[in-house]
Formats: structure tokens, sequence, C-alpha cells
């Protein structure tokens, strides 16, 4: 028998407080990745977002809007290749009160090269585009609301009066992990022809694509000055900056997430330690007589550790193989039908799974630290005289 | 009866597992009487905001104020409707004002936040009496002056007392007051002239909602009537404090829910930490158990003597874990309230209840755990146990 063998052995003697030693970091394992994939479906908008895009939107708050001639001037400064604008419509639908989704008036012409990420059939693109009331749904918020193409629906806004009526003209596939895939988009004419004249040539915030996406924050920084001599100045950000702002009005519970999933480990290095150390008091007359024929206080304290390191792999092993179906099936397709204007893409992705599994391992051996100190400490004399 | 003093005592015989075990169940309690507290203080803040003999005038289909317009001409129609309170000289109470978000630089962390800012005119003083400059004065009305609530202040840059922050472009606000309003969500607002705020953000005409004060609560059907049969004003009226209530709906929610799925979680790693150790007790006290039964001590005794040990060691973790939680009443968050999108600060409310429902919930944890080992404990044949 190997040395390493006997620590695994020792497992063996009291299965009943192994299985539920596992079981207790298993459960920890699977709350701290249900944690972390939440954190980390939060920062998936900002992570996955396109390098080459810039959002230029009013400087002051979001609630205001751009005059729409400044698209032009977008479009005609160095360096930018495309750009496209967007209008926040707030709409909801009657039946579905409490649902929650983006929709959007866009430009038909442009709103699709812009995102190249979302995906609509050619044919039905083409149809929509000369459709003036027409709208194209994400494939989520049309599973949702059981709407297909063809269909005709009404929704009401936050923000303009009335009944707004559209068909359904296609349903957007996405290709990128940060897209919304619950959101619906119609023509930009339809709002602005139906506003007062006041209200009328005014756009949400401009979206456009740089040449190279090395120079995102210059070009920003050059629209920003541009306007910055009209009558309405700009904020500029790139993608990636626009979507970590957002993420920062969240930073409390971003925070808190944080401090509750170390929480779930130390409580779970307790359990583990606490099991560790019944079994080497248990076994101290054991250890006495190791000692007594010859073994060095470093293999005493290597058993404790190796014991304790197998046990919390086991626990990291089974959490990880729960975890994963029970987010990926479970957790994660409630979350993307329900919420997915915040997680879009919400699953447990391989490097969590890792660490999940190293923290298991390596929290196991903390939580033997002091066992093992203690155990290799022992007066062997002591040890073998007492009665445990 | 087995005496109490002898379970204290063998708890303190083994302080490295009582320690453990109490540790882990003090942080779950803990935990989750954060969560309860910070859900009571969100409801508190919300819930106080409203009164029932105030009544809240939008556009109809509004959620928000941010997103509703009530034209000036509708003003004196809806102060003139059935119910309004009049004072001593015959004037209606009531305030009009314009709700807007602006983006500001968040402190103590990189990224903006949006803050609500709310404008007002003379009578709204009249309307809430509740409102107390603490420290500054309160800003002359058609000046560039802003008070700030005393919740906010502090958190954003800019926003604290002889500071400035720009509400357009070369339009600076000189902070010239703190206001306190006995914990009501206005406590995270900007107020500032509602002149001032009308031309900032081109609100001419325009005004975002009316509240008015009712003769008494009763009286609000009628108000609403008069208000919402005047169909050409597109207008609907809530009571102030449903309104509240919708609006903390979202954020209540997500607090609770994230909470109560960690609780669950939490709830159940402890528990099998509790029952671990006692698994190990009983079996460590075999001959003990076995002493006491062979002396007279019936099974039933045993059987409450082990559970009350259980509850004991859960109900001694749980305390720990309460009072540490108290601390978290000094302590404030802040987040995003869906329905404004913009910043609110709640802090954690340490009712009575929370506390109680945290402690039962830790000796509920300890009942579970320790009942397995106290029958297997009870079930000891005491021949058997004293023979070894």
């Amino acid at each position: 028998m190997t040395l390493t063998g006997l620590a695994v052995r020792n497992l063996g003697r009291n299965k009943f407080r192994v299985v539920l030693t596992v079981a207790g970091v298993a459960i920890a394992i699977i709350a701290f990745l249900l944690l972390r994939t939440v954190i980390w479906a939060w920062a998936a908008g900002a992570e996955y977002a396109a390098k080459d895009r810039v959002v230029t939107r009013h400087k002051v708050t979001f609630i205001m809007s751009l005059p729409k001639r400044y698209v032009e001037d977008v479009r005609s400064a160095p360096h930018i290749r495309l750009a496209t604008w967007a209008n926040w419509f707030g709409g909801k639908d009657a039946k579905h009160e409490n649902e929650f989704f983006s929709t959007l008036a866009v430009d038909p012409e442009s709103y699709f090269v812009v995102y190249d990420e979302m995906k609509v059939p050619p044919d039905q693109l083409e149809t929509w585009k000369h459709d003036k009331q027409g709208a194209i749904v994400g494939d989520v918020l049309a599973r949702k609301m059981g709407w297909k193409v063809g269909d005709k629906i009404i929704l009401q806004s936050g923000i303009f009066a009335g009944d707004w009526q559209f068909n359904v003209d296609s349903v957007y596939e996405a290709t990128a992990k940060s897209v919304d895939r619950s959101t619906l988009v119609f023509h930009w004419d339809y709002l602005n022809d139906s506003l007062p004249q006041r209200r009328k040539d005014q756009v949400g915030w401009i979206v456009s694509r740089v040449d190279n996406p090395a120079q995102v924050a210059d070009v920003g920084v050059s629209l920003d000055k541009l306007f910055d001599e009209r009558e309405t100045p700009t904020l500029s950000q790139d993608e990636r900056s626009f979507n970590a702002s957002f993420l920062a009005m969240f930073s409390s519970i971003l925070k808190a997430m944080d401090i509750v999933s170390a929480v779930i480990l130390v409580i779970m290095t307790l359990i583990l330690g606490n099991t560790i150390a019944m079994g080497a008091r248990e076994r101290t007359g054991e250890y006495g007589v190791l000692r007594a024929i010859g073994f060095l206080p470093g293999h005493v304290a290597m058993w404790v550790v190796a014991e304790s390191l197998v046990m919390g792999l086991m626990g990291g092993v089974v959490g990880v193989g729960l975890a994963w179906p029970f987010i990926n099936f479970g957790v994660g397709r409630f979350v993307e039908e329900n919420m997915g204007g915040f997680f879009p893409y919400f699953r447990l992705e391989v490097p969590n799974m890792l660490l999940g599994l190293g923290l298991a391992a390596l929290l196991g051996a903390a939580a033997s630290a002091v066992p093992a100190w203690r155990a290799s400490k022992l007066n062997v004399v002591d040890s073998v005289r007492r009665v445990a | 009866m087995i005496p109490i003093r002898y379970n204290v005592r063998s708890l303190a015989v083994r302080k490295a597992t009582t320690v453990a075990t109490a540790g882990g169940i003090a942080l779950v309690v803990f935990v989750l009487a954060s969560s309860l507290m910070l859900s009571a203080g969100i409801k508190k803040t919300m819930g106080s905001s409203g009164r029932a003999d105030n009544a809240i005038v939008l556009r109809m289909g509004s959620d928000a104020e941010l997103g509703s317009v009530v034209d000036e001409s509708s003003v004196p129609l809806i102060l003139a409707a059935p119910g309004v309170k009049k004072d001593e000289r015959g004037q209606p109470i009531g305030s009009a004002e314009i709700v807007v978000v602006g983006a500001m630089d968040k402190l103590g962390t990189t990224g903006v936040t949006n803050v609500s800012i709310r404008g007002v005119g003379d009578e709204v003083m009249r309307f809430r009496p509740e409102i107390r400059v603490v420290s500054g004065r309160p800003p002359k009305p058609g000046t560039d002056e802003a008070m700030v609530g005393a919740r906010i202040r502090g958190r954003i840059k800019g926003l604290d007392l002889d500071q400035t922050f720009d509400i357009k472009k070369n339009r600076p606000v000189k902070v010239v007051g703190i206001f306190e309003a006995d914990g009501e969500a206005y406590e995270s607002e900007v107020w500032v002239d509602r002149e001032l705020l009308r031309q900032a953000y081109g609100r001419e005409g325009v005004e975002s909602s009316v509240r008015v004060r009712l003769d008494s609560a009763s009286k609000f059907d009628a108000f609403r009537a008069g208000v919402e049969n005047d169909k050409r004003l597109g207008l609907m009226a809530l009571r102030e404090s449903a309104f509240y209530e919708k609006q903390s709906e979202g954020a209540a929610l997500f607090v609770g829910v994230l909470g109560t799925v960690v609780s669950i979680f939490f709830a159940v790693g402890a528990m099998i930490g509790a029952m671990i150790t006692m698994y190990a007790a009983v079996a460590n006290r075999q001959r003990e158990i076995g002493t006491l039964r062979a002396l007279g001590f019936s099974r039933r005794s045993i059987l409450a003597s082990f559970l009350f040990e259980a509850v004991f060691l859960a109900a001694v973790g749980g305390a720990i874990g309460a009072a540490a939680s108290m601390g978290m009443g000094l302590v404030r968050f802040s987040m995003i309230n869906f329905a404004s999108w913009s910043e609110i600060v709640f802090s954690f409310d340490p009712t009575l209840r929370v506390i109680a429902t945290a402690l039962i919930f830790a000796c509920g944890m300890g009942l579970l755990g320790g009942l397995f080992p106290a029958v297997r404990a009870a079930r000891t044949s005491p021949l058997k146990a004293i023979r070894g």
C-alpha cells in the first residue's frame, strides 16, 4: 500500500460521514456556480461587445434625444464606416402587462448592417423594408409571446400615446452571446411621422462602426468634439464601455453577490474542516502507532491533507456535475426567456466549472491545515496512550 | 430528564467542532438576515413614500413619472377635481412636477449612473411638510440652485454642499442645501426649480405629474372619476401609496428571489454541517449514552437531550449571526430602481420580525440536522454500548 493509497482508504472508514460531507461541499459549489454565472452573464454584455462599434448619445441624459441630422454628420466623420440610429419606444403588450422587452424604432436600411450579429432571412428582410408597419422580433420574444411571422400585433407605449399596430414580418436569431433575443424593432418613419412637429426628427442614439477597432476610443472623442460646439453635446463610448457603464449602475448588487459567494466558500471550508478534524481526532491512537514505527510528522500531515483534498475534489465533481444540467437546462432557460434584457446568455461556462473544481480542491486542502498541523505535532507517547 | 449542563459541557469539550458548526450556521443566518433586512428596507423606503390620502396624476399608460407628460393646461382642471383638499386660503393643495434623470459620475467606482432630478415649484413645501433642510438652506425660487437628498449626497460627483453639477451645457447648478424626507424615496433625488428644468430639458408647456392632497383617503374614487372621465385629457389617477408600491415591485422581487434561492442552498449546507457534527457526537459518546441508559434514563429523554444539544448549537450560531447582521443597519445599499431607471439608496432595516425569522430558521436547521443522529442515540442498546 502506498502512502496516498492509505489516505484514500481512510475515506472508506466512515462512509456515511464522507457522503454527508461530499453532499455539503456539492451544495456549496452549486450555489457558488449559480452566483458566478449571474455575475458572469451580467458582464457578458461588455465581454462580447463588438470592438468596432461606437454609441453616441445625449451627454446629459438618456431621456433626451439628438437631432436626426447628427446621423449625416457622423457618417461623414473620418474613420466611420457605417452608422445607424434608434429610438427607445418603451412598448408593451396590454395582454402581457408584466412582460418587459425592448422595443426600438430603427432605420430599416442600415440597422441590420450595423448589427450584423442579428440574423434575419434576406427575403423577409426585403419584405420588412417595404412594410412601414412591419416589425422584426427576437426568437426568444416570439416564442414567449406566441407571435408568428404574418401576425398583426398591437402595442402600447410608456412614452408615446395611443395604440400602435405592427405586422410581424420576421424573427431574428443571434450569432453572438451579447445579443438580446427579446427585442422588437420597427420602422423609425412609422414613429416619426405620427409625432407632433415639435418632437419630430429626433433620434435616441447613433451607433456607428469604425474602420480600425484600435482607434475606437479616439473616434468617440473626435465625434464628441465635433458636437460640443452645437446646441446638443454628445457622449460617445465604444460598445464595451457603454455596456460596462450600464453595469456600474448595478455595482452594489454585483459586489453583494461577490461577498455572498465568498461566504459560501467559507461555509464549505468549515464543513470540510469539521469532518477532517473529527476524523483526525478519532485516529489519534493510530497516528501515534504510525509515528512510533518510524513515519515522520510530515507523513501524518500528508495523510490528513490528502484525505481532505480528495473529499473536496469529490464534492467539486458532484457539485459541478449537478450544477451543469441545473443551470443550463433549468434556471438558464427560464432566465433567458424572462430576463433576456439583462441576461441574453445565461449558461454555465467551462472556465467557471474549472474554477468550481479548483476551488473545491484548494479549499479542501486549506480546510485540513489546522487538523494536519495538530496531528503532525502529536507527542507519540501521549497519543498512543490516549483513549479516543 | 438529562440535565442541560451535560449538553452544554459536551459542546465545550469539542471546541473546534462546536466553533466550526456554530460558525457555519452564524454565516448562513447573517446572509439570510441581511437579505431580509434589505427587502424590508426597500419596502419601508417605497412604502413610506406614498400617502393613501394623496393622489398622483400621470399620462394614461405611463408606469412612471419619467415617461409621463401632462399638459400644463390640464393642471388647473386636476386641481379643481372633486375631493381635492383646500388650505385655509381656499387654495387646492397639490404640486405639479417635472421629473427627469441625469447621467452623473458615480464616486468610488468607474462609470456613470442615472440620478432623478425633480423640478418643483413654490407650492411643494406646503404639499410635503415632511421635507426638512438639514444643512445649508433651501434653494431660492427662480435661481440655478439645487438641494440634494441626504441619501444620495456624497455618492455622486458634484452632489454635495457647495459643489456644482451641469444640468445642461455651460449651465452649472449649485447645491445649496441637503434635505431629509423621513426616509422617503425623495432622499435619493436632486430638487431644482421647475422652470430651470423646463428650459434645460425642453419641457415647455408640460409637466411630468401632478399630485394632490385629498380631503380624505375615501375621496379617491370621486377624484379619479373626475380626472379620468374627461377622455380628451388622456390622464389617469393613482393613489400615491399604490403608485410607490408598484414602483418598488421590481427591486423588491429581485432581492427577494435572489435572497431566497441563496438562503435555501445555505440552509441545506448548514443542516448537513450540523448533521455531521451531531452524528460524530453520538458516535463518540456511545459509552456515555449506554451508561445513561443503564442508569435508567429513557430512550425518550436521550432523544430529547441530543435534539436539545443540536438546537442549542444552532441557536448559539444563529444568535451570533443575527447580532452581526444588526451591524448592516449602518450600511447603505444603492441600486437602480427598475421602474424609474435611476439610482435609489436603500438601508438595511433590522426589524424584530427579521431577527425572529432568522433565529427560528437557525433552530429549524439544528432540529432537522439533529433529528436523525438523536434517533440513533436513542436506539443505542445499553449493553452493547458499555461493552464497546
